[in-house]
């Protein structure tokens, strides 16, 4: 049987997969469009996030789904405390400034980690971990059709929040400018706060889905922090629609380059397609 | 017309770091009034407009609205005493639709409470945004973006309106119809101060005019009697 027969497969995974690319690299993009900050730190967050569900998991014996209902307001308030006191006065001083501290931050992160969970590696194990579904001849895990659902359910939160509400106006007008969201009545800072507060609630969520999808080590962040980048320069910083396609995008070359020319493919061909956006369309797809 | 004096600048200084840009500047807007600040590009009109909004602030001297002292206070805050900038360059958010950036005018809290009135009134006064009300904003033409940077700046449902040379690149005929829409939004009781690099226009628009030149002012009063001393300067000196 030649490769494309077996199509299906990484084609319907890719797209799944993407979805939790997506879920990964929304709180990156937020964070750039507001505070043209990247948040190099982000990657970590979301396996801080998959580890505390571990520890709720294996202390309480908690449904890791279940704990996404705590887990959300502690992390909005934990970046709430990290932007007013770590990130704003570095970013007062120059976005260099807060990129090296947000690197700090990464630094803390992992060694913490590295403390408290060991560098064993660990998953988020539950009773649905193993379930599959076939349609065909497509096996289909449980738990990428949960990151797929999480994924559109949080792009549709979140997007109503920026489209409906004062305060996501207010973000979406300080992103595009600032200077004059300002003279709207807008405290920048505010809307800066608020912005990390809820990347960091999109990490934690991104942390439980990507822990019941994959294994995971105190050092796994930087690969996240590289994917959810690479899923934002393919759609475009500060576009959610963009990181949308660019979340599609990159899972399914992840699978497809891993259909085609095997396991080197996985990140070869997805990194190879953002090389290719940035030549053609620096912007990314969907960007200013 | 005119009533009391709603806002007062008074003997400011203003600096871009080590470089001075206003010279002991004050000047007073009465309420009900549309005043005009004249000059050339780089006297320092447009840092006059931000020191007023809060974007720039004072090394010295004093600004009051309303009698209250609005000096150190962020921009931010000083839309919601009452006091809202249109911008140079009209500065929309272009992304967003014409009804999203004239609802982000009213962010403020007062302004939230009357939104619905005052988005009616926008309207009246520029139907075409109504039209467009789900266009985005950097798709419009330039006469249509001043019209949402106007109308945004009403829905801070201000007592007084600055504007930054409202008339820079549009044709004279939409500027005339954007001042006879000025002279509308005065008669509703909201004062206007207005900055113009086109000093002729502007002169014969205004109740009242400041001239300024590298930073201070130079020439204040009725701007009728200043119309007569420019054409008594252009006839004698040719400027």
């Amino acid at each position: 049987m030649s490769q494309l027969s077996g199509l299906a497969s990484p084609v319907v995974i890719g797209i799944l997969m993407g979805g939790l690319y997506v879920t990964i690299a929304l709180g990156l993009s937020l964070v750039f469009g507001v505070m043209k900050v990247i948040n190099v730190a982000h990657g970590d967050l979301v396996i801080l996030g998959s580890y505390l569900a571990f520890s709720a998991i294996t202390i309480w014996g908690l449904n890791p789904l279940l704990w996404l209902v705590p887990s959300l307001p502690l992390f909005f308030i934990l970046g709430l405390l990290i932007e007013k006191y770590l990130l704003n006065r570095a970013a007062r001083m120059s976005a260099d400034a807060a990129l090296i501290v947000a690197f700090g931050l990464a630094l803390i992160v992992q060694n913490a980690s590295q403390m408290i969970w060991t560098p064993q590696t660990r998953a988020l194990t539950t009773s649905y971990s193993m379930t599959t579904f076939t349609v065909g001849n497509v096996y289909i895990p449980l738990v990428y059709l949960l990151d797929f659902a999480a994924a559109l359910v949080v792009m549709v939160a979140l997007r109503q929040f920026l489209e409906r509400t004062y305060l996501g106006q207010a973000i979406t007008a300080a992103s595009q400018d600032r200077q004059t969201a300002e003279l709207m009545g807008i405290n920048p800072g505010r809307v800066s706060q608020i912005a990390f507060g809820i990347a960091m609630a999109l990490a934690a969520t991104a942390g439980i889905f990507f822990g019941l999808t994959f294994s995971f080590n105190p050092t796994s962040g930087t690969a996240l922090l590289i994917i959810a980048f690479g899923v934002t320069i393919l759609g475009g910083l500060g576009s959610m629609v963009g990181t949308f396609i660019g979340g599609m995008i990159f899972g399914l070359s992840q699978t497809l380059g891993g259909h085609f020319l095997g396991p080197t493919g996985q990140l070869l061909v997805p990194f190879l397609m953002v090389l290719v956006v940035l030549t053609i369309r620096p912007q990314g797809l969907f960007g200013r | 017309m005119s009533g009391n004096v709603v806002l007062r600048i008074s003997d400011i200084d203003v600096f871009y770091g080590n470089l001075q840009a206003l010279w002991g500047v004050s000047l007073e807007v009465k309420s009900g009034e549309m005043v005009a600040i004249a000059g050339a590009n780089g006297a320092g009109k447009t840092t006059l407009l931000k020191t007023i909004s809060g974007v720039l602030h004072p090394s010295k001297g004093s600004i009051e609205y309303r009698g209250k002292e609005i000096t150190g206070l962020n921009a931010f805050e000083i839309v919601d005493r009452g006091i809202s900038h249109v911008p140079e360059g009209r500065r929309l958010f272009p992304d967003m639709t014409v009804l999203q950036n004239l609802i982000i005018g009213s962010y403020n809290s007062k302004a939230r409470a009357a939104r619905r009135e005052n988005l009616t009134r926008v309207y009246e006064l520029f139907p075409i945004l109504e039209e467009r009300k789900n266009q985005l904003a950097k798709t419009l033409s330039g006469g249509q973006q001043q019209m949402v940077a106007i109308g945004r700046g009403l829905m801070a449902n201000p007592g007084v309106i600055i504007i930054d040379e409202m008339s820079l690149g549009l044709s004279p005929i939409l500027v005339s119809e954007l001042f006879r829409t000025l002279h509308e939004i005065r008669g509703r009781g909201i004062t206007i101060l207005l900055v113009e690099q086109n000093v002729w226009r502007t002169l014969h628009e205004a109740d009242r005019a400041y001239v300024i030149e590298t930073g201070r002012i130079v020439l204040s009063g009725n701007a009728q009697d200043l119309v007569e001393e420019e054409e008594v300067r252009n006839a004698y000196f040719g400027a």
